[in-house]
């Protein structure tokens, strides 16, 4: 019988709540998740049990962080990339968060980080666009434009994956009443 | 224009002031969040990720300040002599409002 299996997550940005749901439903059958995968996770086999799950943005998460969750009765499953941080507990644990400006500030962090990506992205962009008009008017040989297309192709589609969490976490500042 | 911060406009939230409020002695993580459960009959209770983050924002203002690391590796914090004053502050603006309500609800 299979022991791992692969679910997609609908981007923490956009459905942060729905994913964690979905964990906690596939948890009573007895997959538990194991570790973030490219896109979404992926679940192991184990005992079925009624399990919470949360998420939380700390770039500069240390050993005083693990154990004030630990303590709290949250259990650390998995990171990824040093800064989202999946936790899980019995139901009937008390949340992670228990007020609204702590909230507000996590999605700040996560504002902020998404929006340094997308930055570094557009800079690279403009240098980009500019080596194309340069090699338009004959400064820069006609195979610098070209590969500059096709690496502005690129660009913008990677653009949308630091993009579009930019504005979700605009929106859900917006709603708390923050903006 | 985002809200100002509540602690730039010299305002605590209630996190804020049950942690400081705790930490009049020093005291380590966990500690304060049972200081404080403890204290309003489980009325009131801060969340692992809030006190970390609460805790983070008070020492960036030296409201409070690092005491020392227990045995088992766990940092301690107590509150400033800036950290007190501010919590006087508060105790003073909220006394200010129950009693603005007190006016008013008083003959009912």
């Amino acid at each position: 019988m299979k022991k791992k299996k692969y679910i997609m997550s609908g981007g923490t940005a956009f459905a942060e709540k729905e994913d964690l749901q979905k964990l906690s439903d596939y948890a009573k059958k007895g997959w538990l998740l194991d570790r973030f995968a490219f896109l979404g996770y992926t679940l192991k086999k184990g005992t079925p049990q009624d399990l919470q799950y949360s998420l939380d943005f700390q770039e500069n998460a240390d050993d005083e962080y693990f154990m004030l969750f630990q303590e709290a009765g949250w259990q650390h499953v998995c990171s990824a990339g040093h800064a989202m941080h999946i936790f899980s507990a019995p139901e009937g644990t008390k949340p992670i968060y228990s007020d609204v400006e702590t909230v507000i500030d996590r999605y700040k962090r996560e504002k902020h980080s998404v929006g340094k990506a997308a930055l570094s992205i557009l800079a690279v962009m403009v240098f980009l666009l500019l080596f194309d008009v340069m090699s338009l008017y004959g400064w820069f040989p006609e195979a610098v434009g070209t590969i500059s297309d096709i690496l502005l192709i690129i660009s913008t589609v990677l653009l949308v994956f630091p993009g579009l969490p930019y504005f979700a976490y605009q929106r859900k500042l917006k709603k708390l009443g923050n903006i | 224009m985002p809200r100002n911060d509540s602690l730039e406009m010299g305002e605590l939230t209630d996190t804020s002031y049950y942690i400081l409020l705790s930490l009049v002695e020093a005291k380590h993580g966990y500690l304060i969040m049972k200081t404080i459960e403890d204290m309003t009959n489980q009325q009131f209770s801060i969340g692992p990720a809030s006190m970390y983050t609460t805790i983070k924002k008070l020492l960036a203002a030296e409201l409070i300040t690092l005491f020392g690391e227990s045995k088992d590796k766990k940092k301690t914090y107590v509150a400033t002599e800036k950290g007190i004053q501010f919590l006087k502050k508060e105790i003073q603006r909220r006394k200010e409002m129950i009693k603005h309500a007190e006016d008013i609800l008083g003959g009912l």
